[in-house]
């Protein structure tokens, strides 16, 4: 990745009175999508309002596509798409008006506008509805346009706060799918927040972990998902068969302990560390004791395990 | 890469996405086009058909005595309008002050309820500017509402033959009264429309602030120059925009006349206080604006 950050942040603080939004936040982000990880009030909205220039943050410096935010947010703005949590959406309008109103908005002439944002909502998926109120929307449809809003002016970098918010798990999908697709195809950078891991390990390149205003964690999405060395296996039966393997598997000196349905081992001793000697091992005792083997596989971390390791540390 | 996901079986060319690299217009080109999408929106136009109907009803109910004046002022020849123009804005204050209270909520209202503002203020127009344009639009179209009958009754006087350098005169001192009125109004009404968020708070509100305060202010006056309290009376008059309004067209010789003389230091005094309204609304205004913008 060559190509310089997007976004940089360096000693971020966002105090309201007594309430620490952000803490001291030294964070950089890079093209493609990058996802913000946080409970709720772990301060990515106001991570995304500071960077936007909506809030002036207590202390710190911030630039966004090489702009200062204290005195370039005019030029950010300009620049940049912003789809906020809430419901923002005039129900008395169209999504077809608001959008090429919303184009002009970020300064693009009247064909220009209107010739995007048809572009745009047929590729966030609003066809024949456009033309309605959109009061009558449901929740997915409101997400699309409130997402067509925010790509209407060709930006260069997205923030999508909470994007799949509300969504059934299907429309979730969709919206997911949709920004990775804004992250590679249409080539534009993304910032999405959520409140569920399991979501920004589908999508995003890069994750940022906040916690309570800290930053607990920011690296490549690969990283969090390291292969732990671990080994998950199952086989054919009840728990009665799982823990006669797990018991036998133990006996040659692999430590071992039941989740799930499944056997999850340890990483195993270094006698039986080399290439495959523990995958023969499990082979050949559920083998011996004649159980069905129904899965051998690597166990994976889950971003979920990052907040684990912090909570431990703190 | 999922491209397909999204796209339905009937979709048959996908261009893919399209970079805009078209000009991006500055902050003052921004700004006109807010300006006029405003002013449209507060007389119903590139709004439902519904909410066209409120504004122009009252700009023909406005209009209507100025055509019949005008009809009868051509048909008898009188050699002087019946009523000045400064005055006829005056006598149909209720229409005016009615239409400021049932349209101020379109623009002050509506993106503060809606939460919209904040997909404006992620875009390059500073909150401040923002709200400065919605009271200019506010503004326009108050004028407009007042200058139409003013404009009628001008033409008139034209087509009777009336002096036309008296009559110039006269219009053009209307025009200008009516300019610093809208100013007041739209600043009042935007004011009250941006803090009662619900439409019918909104309208009450701003009813209550601009028709039922101006006829106490006038009954005060009128009590006051009854009992020969001469300053009291002038002094009321500064406590409402309407009586502003007809208090600086009796010093500057518009064609109002107050029952109490608006003379000596007092002129001055009324376009102060008019100018600081102004100026207080337009604070009240951005505050208001920003305020909301940075939750």
């Amino acid at each position: 990745m060559g190509r310089p950050p997007v976004i940089t942040t360096a000693g971020l603080t966002k105090h309201y009175g007594a309430v620490h939004a952000l803490t001291d936040l030294t964070v950089a982000v890079g093209a493609g999508v990058t996802g913000l990880v946080g409970a709720n009030g772990a301060g990515k909205s106001t991570l995304i309002k500071i960077l936007l220039g909506l809030l002036e943050p207590t202390g710190g410096h911030a630039h966004v596509l090489g702009h200062d935010i204290e005195h370039e947010g005019q030029e950010i703005r300009r620049v940049v798409g912003y789809m906020p949590e809430h419901d923002c959406l005039p129900p008395d309008v169209s999504a077809s008006d608001f959008v090429v109103h919303m184009a002009r908005m970020s300064g693009l002439g009247a064909s220009a506008a209107r010739e995007r944002s048809a572009d745009v909502l047929r590729h966030v998926g609003l066809d024949e509805e456009r033309y309605r109120p959109m009061g009558g929307y449901s929740t997915g449809m409101k997400q699309r346009a409130k997402l067509a809003q925010a790509l209407a002016h060709d930006p260069q970098l997205v923030f999508l706060d909470e994007p799949t918010n509300g969504l059934d798990p299907a429309a979730r999908n969709d919206m997911l799918s949709l920004v990775q697709r804004i992250g590679s195809e249409f080539g534009i950078a993304v910032l999405v927040t959520s409140h569920l891991l399991g979501e920004l390990e589908q999508v995003s390149d890069h994750v940022i972990v906040l916690d309570g205003g800290h930053l607990l964690r920011s690296s490549a999405t690969g990283d969090f998902l390291e292969q732990t060395g671990s080994l998950l296996v199952e086989v054919v039966g009840t728990e009665a068969e799982r823990d006669r393997l797990g018991e036998a598997l133990a006996l040659r000196g692999l430590t071992c302990r039941p989740r799930g349905a499944m056997v999850a081992i340890d990483p195993p001793p270094p006698e039986l560390a080399h290439e495959g000697a523990a995958h023969d091992l499990i082979r050949d005792v559920a083998a011996e004791l004649g159980l069905g083997l129904m899965r051998l596989q690597p166990d994976r971390r889950h971003l979920e395990d990052v907040f684990l390791d912090g909570d431990a540390r703190v | 890469m999922p491209v397909s996901d999204l796209s339905r079986p009937g979709v048959i060319h996908d261009l893919g996405y399209r970079h805009f690299d078209g000009v991006r217009e500055g902050t003052g080109t921004i700004a006109r086009t807010l300006f006029v999408t405003g002013l449209r929106h507060v007389f119903g136009l590139g709004r439902s058909g519904k909410s066209k109907i409120m504004p122009f009803v009252l700009l023909a109910m406005s209009v209507l005595p100025a055509l019949i004046v005008v009809g009868v002022v051509v048909l008898t020849g009188l050699d002087s309008l019946p009523v000045s123009y400064a005055d006829y804005t005056n006598q149909t204050q209720l229409l005016v002050s009615l239409f400021a209270a049932s349209q101020a909520p379109v623009l002050f209202s509506r993106d503060l309820r809606h939460r919209s503002i904040v997909l404006y203020l992620a875009r390059p127009l500073p909150g401040a500017v923002f709200a400065l344009v919605r009271w200019v639009s506010l503004t326009v179209a108050l004028w407009l509402f007042m200058a139409v009958p003013t404009i009628l009754l001008f033409a008139g006087a034209m087509l009777s033959g009336l002096d036309k350098s008296d009559q110039v005169t006269a219009v053009l001192k209307a025009v200008v009264l009516q300019a610093l009125l809208a100013m007041m109004l739209a600043g009042i009404a935007g004011l009250i429309s941006s803090v009662s968020l619900r439409r019918g708070f909104a309208v009450v509100g701003s009813v209550m602030a601009l028709i039922v305060l101006a006829g106490v202010v006038t009954a005060v006056q009128a009590i006051s120059a009854d009992q020969d309290a001469d300053s009291v009376s002038v002094a009321a008059g500064l406590f409402s925009p309407w009586t502003l309004y007809s208090g600086i067209a009796d010093a500057w010789d518009a064609g109002i006349d107050e029952l109490v003389p608006v003379d000596g230091a007092w002129p001055l005094a009324y376009v102060l206080v008019a100018l600081l309204l102004v100026a207080g609304c337009l604070l009240g205004l951005v505050a208001r604006f920003r305020k909301v913008g940075s939750r």
